[in-house]
């Protein structure tokens, strides 16, 4: 080991003195490092403890695999229609789409002035503390869960949806709006402040016109994520639209077929949201 | 000459430990060019901070106008003492997604009702103003042009342009040269002097090139270490005075001044 090390060292140094006898680190390690790295192992343990003890008994992996992709191929290489016409469908798309927009809308609202009140550099830290830590907590339960805590006094359907998830996009958005406010520059709202700018003209003139373009990409963001949770929601909380079909269809009829339009169909719009989505960010920066 | 802005004994701690400005007594009359000097870290961004209150100062008394600017309490009253005093930038500190014009016109916000300036309505005479202040800076093609795509050198005019628009009876200065180079420096200096004499506001800028802080000013104030150490002619100023300002250090000290006038010739 020694003579290795003096050999190395003798092909670095070109034969002066040894500086070096280790590896030169690139990073310290840090307390946090050392969490995560104590964090990877423990799931890379835990997922081979579960590969080892699976209960497999019925189930033949490569038929399993195999039935798989035969049903994909239902889906996605024969597309038909059955119970409903193609204008009923996109009607029903319509209605997922515009449970989207609603919600995000609400979320988005809502979310901007929480999130005023939320960025540290436009409001005291204690104020800003509670509403972090009060939207945290929502944003910690998933979507789906506020819909069914919300179904509790409103009933399954389109309502607790709607209530669900706005709850859910006036937490995340507050979060990400409070964020883009927090990157203005200190020095922009100082030097307005000394022109005698009041905090309102302040958040008017000078906070929103430099963040838009990022509350825009957040918000559209958010709405795809909405987009898709509204086909769940259809599904889970009976709130209708498509995903209601798609549920009908994959537990009721098992009519795959009639999936596979209903899926090519959600694919469209979630292209067509992307495609639009980025025209208006390039329309916004310019 | 009248008095315009007074310190008496003012000082400002940030904390137990960091003392910015000790004790700090001096006088600017109406219509003068005082340039303030120091090292970095001696206090000089915190005392101009202090007279528009974006800094509290911790005791003493600040003298603006007769009126003793540390006693306002009133939300209104402050932002009356501060549309009378424009402040530029090292950094300029515009909206940068904004146009020009925009910019410009945030100068007048400190006169508006909070709905009304909030909305962003300015009234005809306000976008005249607007517009004979940047011809006269020389930024008539760039009005409409957003200020993230001009020059360091337009954009420090497009501070001023913010800061006369408020009609203000002083402007101060936070080294405003600091990051531009010698031409666009000399542009910017140049417009600050013109100001002083045409417009007979009162500059009070925060230098840190000793060179041009003696060609162009009417008086120098030098601090070190939150106290005012050199307060006088830019003519009077000795090598004693300036290895006080800035410490011991002679190797940097030959680097700074050597011959000020010449170098400052040059740029
Ligand atoms: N916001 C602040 N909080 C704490 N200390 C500060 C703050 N701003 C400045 N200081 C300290 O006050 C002293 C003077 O700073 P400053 O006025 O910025 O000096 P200069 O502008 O001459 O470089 C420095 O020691 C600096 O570290
Ligand atoms: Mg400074």
């Amino acid at each position: 080991m020694a003579v290795d090390n003096q050999a190395r060292s003798t092909l670095i140094n070109g034969g002066g003195p040894s500086f070096q006898k280790e590896r030169i680190k690139l990073r310290l390690m840090s307390k946090s490092r050392l969490a995560i790295r104590l964090t990877m192992l423990a799931l890379a343990i835990l997922t081979v403890v579960g590969f080892l003890t699976f209960d497999y008994r019925d189930v033949h992996l490569l038929k399993g695999i195999m039935s798989t992709f035969a049903n994909f191929k239902t889906i996605f290489a024969q597309p038909q229609l059955a119970h409903f016409s193609l204008s009923e469908a996109i009607y029903q798309l319509l209605v997922t789409l515009s449970l989207g927009v609603l919600t995000t809308l609400i979320g988005a609202i809502i979310a901007l002035f929480l999130g005023i009140f939320a960025a540290e550099n436009l409001s005291n830290k204690k104020v800003s503390n509670v509403i972090k830590g009060f939207v945290a907590l929502i944003r910690a339960v998933p979507t789906v869960l506020w819909v069914l805590i919300f179904a509790v006094s409103a009933g399954l359907g389109s309502v607790a949806a709607v209530i669900g998830m706005s709850f859910h996009s006036i937490s995340y958005l507050t979060k990400a709006y409070s964020e883009s406010f927090e990157e203005l520059d200190a020095g922009t709202i100082e030097a307005l402040e000394g022109c005698g700018a009041s905090w309102w003209q302040i958040v008017c003139q000078a906070v929103l016109p430099s963040s838009l373009t990022s509350l825009i990409s957040w918000t559209f963001i958010r709405f795809e994520i909405n987009f898709g949770v509204s086909v769940a929601m259809g599904a889970a909380a009976g709130a209708g639209g498509i995903g209601y079909d798609m549920f009908m269809d994959s537990a009721f009829y098992y009519n795959l077929h009639e999936m596979g339009v209903i899926t090519y169909l959600i694919l469209v719009v979630a292209m067509l949201l992307e495609f639009m989505s980025l025209k208006i960010k390039n329309k916004v920066r310019s | 000459m009248k008095t315009l802005l007074q310190f008496k004994n003012v000082s400002k701690h940030y904390d137990k430990k960091t003392v910015a400005l000790s004790d700090v007594s001096f006088s600017v009359n109406e219509g003068e060019l005082v340039s303030i000097i120091g090292p970095s870290g001696a206090g000089k961004s915190t005392l101009l901070r202090c007279i528009n209150r974006l800094i509290d100062a911790t005791s003493g008394e600040i003298i603006f106008e007769d009126k003793d600017v540390l006693q306002i309490k009133n939300k209104s009253k402050m932002r009356a003492l501060r549309t009378k005093i424009g402040m530029i930038f090292q950094n300029y500190n515009l909206v940068e997604r904004l146009s020009v014009f925009e910019n410009v016109l945030h100068g007048r916000l400190g006169y508006k009702s909070a709905l009304v300036g909030a909305l962003g309505f300015y009234s005809e005479e306000e976008k005249q103003q607007a517009i004979k202040i940047l011809q006269s800076l020389g930024l008539d093609e760039q009005i409409y042009k957003r200020c993230d795509q001009l020059s360091g050198g337009q954009k420090q005019r497009v501070g001023i342009a913010r800061a006369l628009i408020q009609e203000p009876r002083v402007l101060l200065a936070d080294e405003p040269i600091a990051s531009l180079d010698p031409s666009s420096s000399k542009v910017i200096m140049d417009q600050l002097k013109k100001i002083c004499s045409t417009l007979g506001i009162t500059v009070l800028v925060n230098l840190h090139q000793l060179d041009v802080a003696l060609n162009y000013s009417d008086r120098v104030i030098g601090i070190s270490k939150g106290r005012v150490v050199y307060d006088g002619d830019p003519a009077s100023l000795t090598d004693d005075h300036i290895q006080q300002i800035y410490g011991s250090d002679r190797e940097a000290l030959n680097l700074v001044v050597r011959e000020p006038k010449e170098v400052a010739q040059k740029i």
